[in-house]
């Protein structure tokens, strides 16, 4: 793909130039003030000559607050679970739906059962990194930098932005939906992306007037601020120009319903999000890098009924996705996965919940898997000093075949190093 | 409409339209200064801090929600040092009671949108916007939301009152009182716990983020201080009501009522009987009190607190220098959060220029100054609309860390936001106060762009649209 995307082509870089200069002036400051160069000031990455030119998708699903995996693939024969979880292993064993003679999905994953039946759901068993912390932010922060060292700031996802995908200089290249602020893995100064909460209030209410007024007030905005102003706005624009198109030409072929928000603390309509996001895929907008957020995982308390709510709303959401997405023909192109921040404590509380844990299975779903169980399950007799579950797959082997696999992305560019094959994705784009 | 570095960099380098702007408002020129200062350190805003009325305005931005007009020109005729005094002497006026609060069960339930609005309103009308200002901050920082609370109970309206009269105290005892406050003992599940299972979610959060900062404890002090912890349970209700939850099939359940704002009841039986736990250091018999006693017997609360106060109300940019200086000071007082308010704001960083729109208002903060510089305290309910789709929900914060700040507040999404919720508040206005108001709400500091645009605009209703959907506006 060329730069010419569309008519109101937006340069990034150009913002981004100007950006470097506001942040410079550190001398002079006053004492108290840090001299820390700040987000705006930070080095250019080296442009990419040629960036990845292909037609797959990515949508992540961040299960915020540390999803249950016990509750969400569950161990069918062993008799430790329900020592350590008297109140909430017995109903989740005997409803789970069978996938093998050891594992089960949660009861109300009918629809990831029957991508599992269908061959396109591989789960990687599991999953962490060494030394985990149990502070949700901390957490956090790792898996949205593909970091353990706490180094990098900018988000994996921001990075393949910035890295692979910067000749396309397009906003809506990495979307969040469903979202007021831009996610930490999409986060990277190099990346232009769009935020989308809700559709139907992403435009300028105020007329054309408004939003052309607005549009020149935001450029070579002064101060720490500035670039960050500047690019919002622009980004913004394009998008709302780029959505009206899209608008006209896509027709949902699923039922999305958000009417499941039962649990407390779901605060995102999950349903929503991803129908914004099959438009912006059906529609070839050329999005490339999806996020979306379904919160309320930190199950602490009367974890029975709530997590199993949770997941019966992802399940759902997740269905009715995949069905538009089939439905429009384009299913082969775009990868699903999930992420967690950690799992939860095996042993449960006297709230009838659990606390934070460590590692836990993820989903990939969709046509460009090759579907099956990876990984090693953690060992509910083999727990580390604080009763955790001990990881047997490192994040990142799930990154890396994202980005390698799915994505055609160079994983060593944008992790840093290599990590363990996987080999769940069914046809590698790229030459990784 | 292509976006180039040009045109970007054109922008940047043209000094001299603010004054321009400021002649066709009618203000006098002398007092505009120019937006920008361009040189080696790039384009920054043009500090007006040396003057002491610029710096009331900054004073109010930071402290307040922004003034009316009126207000500013008290508080500048008063000067810095008594503003800051006033501020911080000043008892919070109460808000009018929400009715039915105290008899939520009985009247069905709170109404999260009428609990919104009221304090809105007051935030609107308040004739002390300072204390309602450090109740965001708190309400930030010890922070519940209504979904898990519920609004049977008047558990985060009492919550909500709480802050407002502890939050110029001492950090004993708000350590002490958010652990007991009835709507936290539910929304990290310490109600619940007990000391011989225990729940380890508010021990956990009330190190990492209510005082030491993650890092500075380890996983067996959470687990010391869950088992010390324990005991703490809901207020008893004062009684009980059959509410009708379905007419057609005549269901009524069965809600508590409470009488005036209470806190949690140690249940003894509920609580950890091991005997000396190690926590922090220290081998004891803990509880409560002496595990919020051995938290602030570490210097790195004072510095934590010291520093997220210094991040919401002067800088993000602060050096851990600056931190200790006024922590050291902190931990001195006793934790009095009066001396560190008043260290803060006279301090001299926070009159330095590198202070100066150093920080983006929260959406809520945007949207009151908004609407107090339109003179349009009746539109709280607009506000209260506008807030979800800007990323701030009163009561419902997106997790127990609080709302971000500054650089979260800046995204396509919700610059959009911000543009309409201007668009629809001037299309409620009838009539405005006259635009060259927004330019002394602005200092008269203004970037080329927008001294350009209000230069040209046709009316003062374009005036105020272009003013309050500036960056300029957006920043603090």
């Amino acid at each position: 793909m060329s730069e010419q995307i569309g008519i109101n082509q937006l340069k990034r870089r150009d913002f981004l130039s100007a950006g470097l200069v506001f942040g410079a002036g550190a001398a002079g400051l006053a004492a108290g003030y840090a001299a820390v160069p700040d987000a705006f000031a930070r080095a250019v990455y080296a442009a990419k000559s040629n960036g990845v030119e292909n037609d797959r998708v990515l949508v992540m699903i961040q299960l915020a607050g540390g999803n249950d995996g016990l509750r969400t693939v569950i161990p069918l024969q062993d008799p430790k679970l329900h020592d350590l979880r008297p109140k909430l292993a017995d109903m989740a064993v005997s409803q789970a739906l069978p996938i093998s003679d050891s594992f089960g999905l949660n009861q109300r994953l009918k629809g990831v059962k029957s991508l599992w039946e269908q061959g396109k759901l591989a789960i990687v068993e599991g999953v962490g990194y060494p030394s985990p912390t149990f502070s949700h932010f901390e957490s956090i922060r790792i898996w949205e930098t593909g970091d353990p060292s706490r180094r990098q700031v900018d988000g994996w996802l921001g990075r393949t932005l910035a890295g692979a995908y910067d000749s396309l200089g397009h906003p809506l290249t990495g979307c969040a939906c469903g979202a007021t602020d831009v996610p930490g893995a999409l986060r990277d100064l190099q990346a232009t992306l769009t935020v989308i909460n809700n559709q139907k209030a992403f435009g300028f209410s105020g007329g054309s007037e408004v939003e052309a007024a607005v549009g020149a007030l935001y450029k070579g905005t002064p101060g720490i601020y500035g670039a960050l102003f500047d690019t919002a706005m622009a980004t913004a624009q394009e998008s709302v120009a780029s959505l009206k198109t899209a608008a006209q030409s896509y027709q949902p072929k699923a039922t999305y319903s958000d009417a499941q928000q039962l649990v407390y603390s779901s605060k995102n309509q999950l349903a929503a999000a991803l129908q914004l996001a099959a438009e912006l895929i059906v529609t070839g907008t050329g999005v490339k890098l999806l996020h979306v957020t379904l919160g309320g995982f930190d199950t602490h308390y009367t974890e029975l009924n709530r997590h199993d709510d949770l997941m019966g709303y992802l399940d759902s959401a997740v269905s009715a996705f995949y069905q538009d997405l089939s439905a429009h023909g384009v299913a082969d192109r775009v990868l699903i996965a999930t992420w967690s921040e950690f799992g939860r404590r095996p042993k449960e509380n006297a709230s009838g919940g659990t606390d934070h844990g460590a590692a836990a299975p993820l989903l990939l779903m969709g046509d460009p898997v090759k579907g099956g169980i990876y990984g090693q399950p953690a060992s509910l007799t083999d727990l580390d000093p604080t009763g955790n579950l001990k990881f047997n797959v490192d994040f990142r082997s799930v990154y890396q075949e994202i980005l390698g696999g799915h994505l055609g992305a160079d994983p060593k560019e944008i992790l840093g190093a290599g990590f363990d094959k996987l080999g769940l994705i069914k046809a590698p784009a790229g030459s990784f | 409409m292509s976006v180039t570095r040009r045109s970007v960099l054109g922008a940047a380098a043209v000094g001299g339209t603010a004054a321009a702007g400021a002649r066709l408002l009618g203000l006098d020129p002398a007092r505009i200064l120019p937006g920008m200062q361009s040189g080696a350190g790039g384009a920054q805003w043009a500090s007006p801090l040396g003057s002491e009325k610029a710096r009331v305005a900054h004073l109010l931005r930071r402290t307040t929600f922004g003034a009316t007009l009126a207000e500013f020109e008290r508080s500048a005729s008063e000067g810095f040092s008594r503003t800051v005094d006033r501020l911080l002497e000043t008892r919070p006026a109460p808000p009018p009671d929400l009715p039915a609060a105290n008899g939520a069960s009985a009247a069905g339930r709170l109404d999260a949108r009428q609990l919104q609005l009221w304090w809105v309103d007051h935030m609107l009308r308040s004739p002390t916007p300072f204390a309602e200002r450090m109740t965001l901050f708190w309400h930030g920082h010890f922070t519940s939301d209504f979904r898990k609370v519920g609004l049977r109970t008047p558990f985060v309206y009492w919550q909500n009152l709480t802050w407002r009269d502890m939050a110029l105290t001492d950090l004993r005892s708000m350590l002490m009182r958010v652990t007991t406050d009835p709507a936290m003992l539910r929304y990290l599940d310490l109600s619940t716990s007990t000391g011989q299972n225990p729940n380890e979610n508010y021990a956990r959060e009330l190190m990492e983020l209510f005082s030491l900062g993650v890092g500075n404890y380890k996983e067996d002090d959470v687990r010391a201080a869950a088992q010390a912890l324990a005991g703490w349970t809901e207020p008893r209700p004062q009684g009980f009501t059959d509410v009708t939850v379905d007419a057609k099939n005549g269901v009524t359940r069965r809600y508590p009522t409470y009488g005036d704002p209470a806190t949690g009841v140690f249940v003894r039986g509920r609580a950890y009987k091991g005997g000396p736990l190690t926590f922090l250091g220290k081998r004891a018999n803990f509880d409560a009190q002496s595990v919020i006693d051995q938290i602030l017997a570490q210097p790195a609360t004072a510095y934590f607190i010291t520093r997220k106060v210094a991040q919401h109300f002067l800088s993000t940019r602060i050096d851990e220098q600056y931190v200790r200086r006024l922590g050291d000071r902190f931990r001195a007082s006793r934790y009095d959060m009066k001396s560190l308010m008043h260290d803060l704001l006279t301090s001299p960083e926070f009159a330095a220029a590198q202070s100066y729109r150093a920080l983006v208002k929260a959406p809520v903060e945007m949207m009151v100054h908004s609407l107090k510089a339109l003179g349009a305290a009746d539109l709280g309910r607009l506000a209260v609309q506008s807030s979800a789709n800007m990323g701030q929900v009163l009561f419902d914060p997106p997790d127990v860390g609080g709302w971000p700040n500054n650089e979260a507040w800046i995204s396509s999404n919700n610059v959009i936001a911000r543009v309409n919720f201007v668009s629809a508040a001037l299309q409620q206005v009838k009539a405005p106060p006259p635009a060259a108001e927004a330019v002394v709400q602005l200092d008269g500091v203004f970037g080329a762009q927008t001294a350009g645009l209000l230069n040209r605009a046709r009316d003062d209703h374009m005036r105020w649209l272009l003013a309050l959907a500036s960056p300029e506006f957006q920043l603090k």
